[in-house]
């Protein structure tokens, strides 16, 4: 078998190297997509907390999903139904936030951001998945208030962060989902 | 020509002259009878000349008359043809997996909307607004509920339930599992006019055709040929009347009962009856069956639901069934139908088995007409009369619904809240509303039972107070309980009170001095406030602060300053801080009433209203970001969608440090000081607030928050007089009563500590961070960067200043555990 022959040619050390350089390379392949997991969806938490946070999650979902059509007034009916049943869910702020940035709300985004990043705070700091977000979402916020400086550098940072989500400066909200 | 005329006169007298007397005789009778015949005709024209001239009187008359009656006719059809009350609804009840069916009372919840049980197995169909309720598990079939932008469709929900709470839903026929679901809001009430008529209008190809069948079999089986009038019912009726010697049937089309609904008055007049005839024909003529009969089904009155009438069948659907018209079955469209003639004497509340007799004969007439087959009819026959509950007083929301009125916008004026038929959908929670109102009742009863001073006879007199609660994280006016008895006095002592707020104002105080956006703070929670005699020049003369107890404490922690609500320490901070700070400290929290910058200000003389107070709380326990309380959600008009929709607004007027730190003094005062009662009646968790008495004790509150509520209780008389009872012991088991209610015993989350807030170690004895062999050392919070400089070792406290700034970074990175 001229293959096998081939390959017999190598030697063992060299062998390990070329299959270590192989799962290096397929590691580099896949690099962004492992980056972008980095970066937190909120149908991952859907099972987490007390009963009323998994529901206020779950109607979350429910936005995330009419927004990623374009029913924009169901979403943020969902987002309110959200909050009204658990105030102190961060992450329903964060996703009220990306609605409010993406309508260019930018005063009602920051609060909603504030008010995500408080309630972090308050449930032992910002997970490092969530982390991202926050700091692209503000980002976005200063780009509509028109302080490109400080947008960019926002961006930037997200961007390094969680590069498949923030590469394109943009959260959709599939991304969110 | 003059002389021609008088020779035929000539020979007329010579011909008299010349005739005998027997021949006069004989011509005399003639004559006799020409003069009669010529009298006769003079008076039978005079006759039809008066007859004509009375013709065309009457014409003109009656012309005019039919005129005017044509014109009434076509306003009414061509214009508004109903006034329909706005309606004011709740926010809707959001069930979970986990949500306490018990404590929420889901069966109430589901009645008061109108649903209803229906027995049967577990795998039988259950048509929408019915539920099957067993103790480990209830299955609803969700109406649907239409909204412009959040309609949420018709689910059939079965729900596992364990020890009182719902383990697990799932949609059928799937078995789907489902996260949440919205139970639709509920009426909180309505703008009515003075005739305070509801009804929800429909259109006729939204009504079942059965519907339309059963009352065209029992009132006017002939409509689809008459022309307004029946000869053949009218008949018929008399003939009745007439074997039964009184009036026992009535001969009116649906034609002709509209128009007397709409017209004219119920007397028993020729006249009226006439003049409902005629209009009748007019309105026959101009407008088609189809417009008639729709304009009938949202007229007919159809009973009464405590002070207001119900008219329509889109309101009797639902007062009667808790469901749309749409969705009516046979047997209902039959029952509808049946009370028409006699709503209240054949009220399905009141004589159930009149009304199955009437519904039945009804089917009955259906069935002859061939309106419905005999396998409908005995269908429907067998079925019970399946009526809803009447819905229960909503909670006394009336003071809810004026302050609502004052929040919406200029445009909705009575003229369109009373005839426009509007939805207002608002931010009202009817459990909590129920829960305020029981809670503010029997807290007063309670006091005056057991402090007789305070009771009066004089109902314009009595003790008075009110209750307010609202979410900080979004200003949602959750319940609000703005007097004892809405019927004696409509003043609002939430919203349009404005009272002496005594201690509850201190923390603003408190605030102040924390605020660290302008520099150093005055304070930390480790400083030391004196609590030694104070005077203060005022125009006014010397004001002399003095405490409750008549006491002064010396060198007292911030904590405890609070906690006890120490007057002197509040005074000497006030001073401190600056009166002018402290009334810009108010502002930024919510205060919008007028302020008085006296040093007293401090101690809380300034007058505000309860609505203000949460505000301020709310701010604070909102980290820092100021919500705009508010009652509308939106407003939306039937076939028009959504005409006003209020938007959530925010401010952040203080740093989430100073909200946090105040939050935590508050905390104590739950923890430790004058509210502590609070903990002695069982809450548990993280709850702030502070008591306030003022004066003489004329004005007795609390104020406390948990994360997700912040609730305001005010006791007091109208005319401001002495309580002589404590906040403590008067505002605070209300307090307890309520939140207990609305959120449980065991509150829920923590308040947040924004990430500038950092812990350390402190000597509570002197105020100094506690290095690892400080004889005594508790945890407190500093924002970054204002934490104490001095350290306390085993040999006693260090003074650190700012001389070595490396040195001292290195021991707080030690203290901080880094």
């Amino acid at each position: 078998m001229p293959g096998t022959h081939r390959l017999s040619r190598f030697r063992p050390t060299e062998a390990i190297l070329l299959l270590a350089l192989g799962a290096l390379l397929g590691a580099c392949a896949a690099l962004p997509s492992a980056r972008g997991r980095d970066a937190i969806r909120i149908s991952e938490l859907v099972d987490q907390g007390d009963p009323v946070r998994r529901a206020s999650l779950r109607l979350l979902v429910e936005g995330l999903e009419a927004d990623a059509v374009g029913a924009d007034a169901r979403a943020k009916g969902r987002y309110e139904r959200a909050i009204q049943l658990d105030p102190t869910n961060p992450y329903a702020y964060l996703t009220f936030a990306r609605f409010e940035v993406e309508r260019g709300r930018a005063t009602q985004a920051r609060a909603w951001l504030d008010q995500a990043h408080a309630l972090f705070d308050a449930e032992g700091g910002v997970p490092a998945r969530v982390e991202a977000h926050l700091i692209g979402l503000g980002g976005a916020v200063e780009a509509i208030r028109g302080n490109r400086l400080d947008a960019a550098r926002d961006l930037e940072r997200a961007r390094r962060l969680a590069p498949t989500v923030w590469g394109d400066a943009y959260l959709a909200a599939e991304e969110l989902l | 020509m003059a002389s021609g005329t008088g020779k035929k006169k000539g020979r007329k007298k010579a011909s008299r002259k010349t005739a005998s007397r027997p021949a006069r005789r004989r011509r005399a009778p003639a004559r006799a009878k020409r003069r009669r015949r010529r009298w006769t005709r003079d008076h039978l024209r005079l006759a039809l000349r008066i007859a004509a001239a009375l013709a065309f009187v009457m014409g003109v008359v009656s012309g005019r008359w039919l005129l005017g009656l044509d014109q009434t006719v076509r306003e009414r059809f061509e214009g508004r043809r109903f006034r329909v009350p706005s309606r004011v609804l709740s926010a809707p009840t959001i069930l979970y997996p986990g949500f306490g069916a018990q404590r929420f009372d889901l069966k109430g919840q589901l009645l008061r909307r109108g649903y209803r049980e229906q027995s049967g197995a577990r795998g039988t169909p259950l048509e929408p607004g019915r539920f099957r309720w067993s103790p480990s598990r209830v299955r609803v079939h969700l109406r649907a509920f239409e909204h412009p932008t959040r309609s949420e469709p018709a689910r059939d929900i079965v729900m596992r339930i364990s020890r009182g709470r719902v383990e697990e839903m799932r949609e059928l026929p799937r078995g789907r599992e489902v996260g949440a679901v919205l139970l639709e809001p509920e009426q909180v009430g309505a703008f009515y006019g003075s005739s305070r008529e509801q009804r929800d209008l429909v259109r006729l190809e939204d009504v079942p055709p059965y519907l339309t069948g059963a009352i065209l079999a029992v009132e006017d089986r002939r409509f689809e040929s008459h022309v307004g009038i029946d000869p053949v019912r009218i008949a018929g009726a008399m003939v009745a009347n007439f074997r039964a010697r009184g009036i026992t049937q009535g001969g009116s089309t649906l034609t002709q009962q509209l128009v007397k609904n709409f017209f004219l008055t119920p007397e028993r007049t020729l006249r009226r009856k006439l003049t409902e005839a005629v209009m009748a024909l007019l309105v026959e003529v101009r407008y088609d069956k189809p417009a008639i009969l729709q304009a009938y089904l949202n007229e007919i009155y159809l009973g009464q639901r405590g002070s207001t009438s119900v008219h329509g069948v889109g309101e009797a659907s639902r007062f009667l069934f808790g469901k749309r018209a749409a969705d009516l079955t046979v047997a209902e469209s039959a029952l509808i139908a049946a009370i028409i003639q006699s709503p209240n004497r054949l009220s399905p509340h009141r004589n159930p088995t009149v009304a199955i007799e009437r519904r039945n004969l009804v089917l009955q007439l259906m069935w002859k007409q061939e309106r419905i087959d005999s396998e409908t009819l005995a269908r429907a026959e067998a079925e019970p009369l399946g009526v809803a509950d009447i819905a229960v007083d909503p909670g006394d929301a009336r003071y809810f619904l004026d302050l609502l009125r004052r929040q919406l916008p200029e445009v909705y004026d009575s003229q369109v809240l009373e005839a426009e038929g509007l939805r207002i959908y608002s931010t009202l929670d009817l459990r909590l509303q129920r829960a305020a109102a029981r809670a503010l009742e029997k807290g007063l009863a309670e006091l005056e039972r057991d402090f007789p001073g305070v009771r009066s006879e004089d109902p314009a007199d009595r003790l008075q107070g009110c209750v307010l609660a609202l979410r900080p994280q979004t200003g949602e006016i959750l319940a609000l309980v703005g007097g004892r008895d809405y019927g004696l006095s409509q003043f609002d002592r939430c919203a349009q009170a404005r009272r002496q707020t005594g201690s509850v104002f201190k923390p603003i105080v408190y605030a102040a001095a924390l605020d660290a956006s302008a520099g150093r703070p005055h304070i930390t929670l480790a400083s030391f406030i004196e609590d030694e005699p104070l005077e203060v020049q005022t125009p006014a003369g010397a004001w002399r602060p003095e405490n409750f107890d008549k006491q002064f404490h010396g060198q007292v922690p911030v904590r405890a300053a609070l906690e006890r609500s120490m007057n002197v320490a509040a005074a000497r901070l006030g001073q401190e801080v600056g009166i002018d700070q402290v009334v810009a400290m108010a502002r930024r929290l919510g205060v919008t009433s007028k302020l008085p910058r006296v040093p007293s200000l401090a101690l809380g003389t300034a007058e505000l209203s309860p609505l203000e107070v949460a505000r301020v709380y709310a701010t604070v326990a909102n980290g820092g970001q100021r919500p705009w309380p508010h009652a509308l959600e939106d407003v939306v008009a039937p076939d028009v969608g959504t005409l006003d929709r209020r938007e959530l607004r925010f401010e952040r007027t203080i740093d989430p440090g100073t909200a946090f730190l105040t939050t935590e003094l508050l905390r104590g005062v739950v923890d430790r000081g004058t509210a502590r009662r609070i903990r002695a009646m069982g809450m548990e968790g993280s709850i702030a607030g502070k008591t306030g008495t003022t004066d003489d004790e004329r004005d007795l509150w609390f104020v406390g928050f948990t994360p997700e509520l912040v609730t305001v209780v005010w006791v007091g008389f109208d005319q401001p007089r002495s309580v002589g009872i404590s906040s403590s012991r008067a505002a605070i088991p209300i307090w307890v009563d309520f939140v207990s209610e609305a959120v449980g015993k065991r509150v829920r989350g923590v308040f947040p500590r924004p990430h500038e807030v950092q812990e350390f170690a402190i000597d509570p004895r002197s105020g100094a961070l506690a290095a690892a062999r400080c004889p005594s050392r508790r945890r407190e919070y500093f924002i970054a960067g204002t934490e104490p400089r001095d350290i306390c070792t085993a040999t006693g406290v260090r003074r650190m200043g700012d001389a070595h700034p490396q040195r001292r970074r290195g021991i707080l990175d030690w203290l901080r555990g880094r």
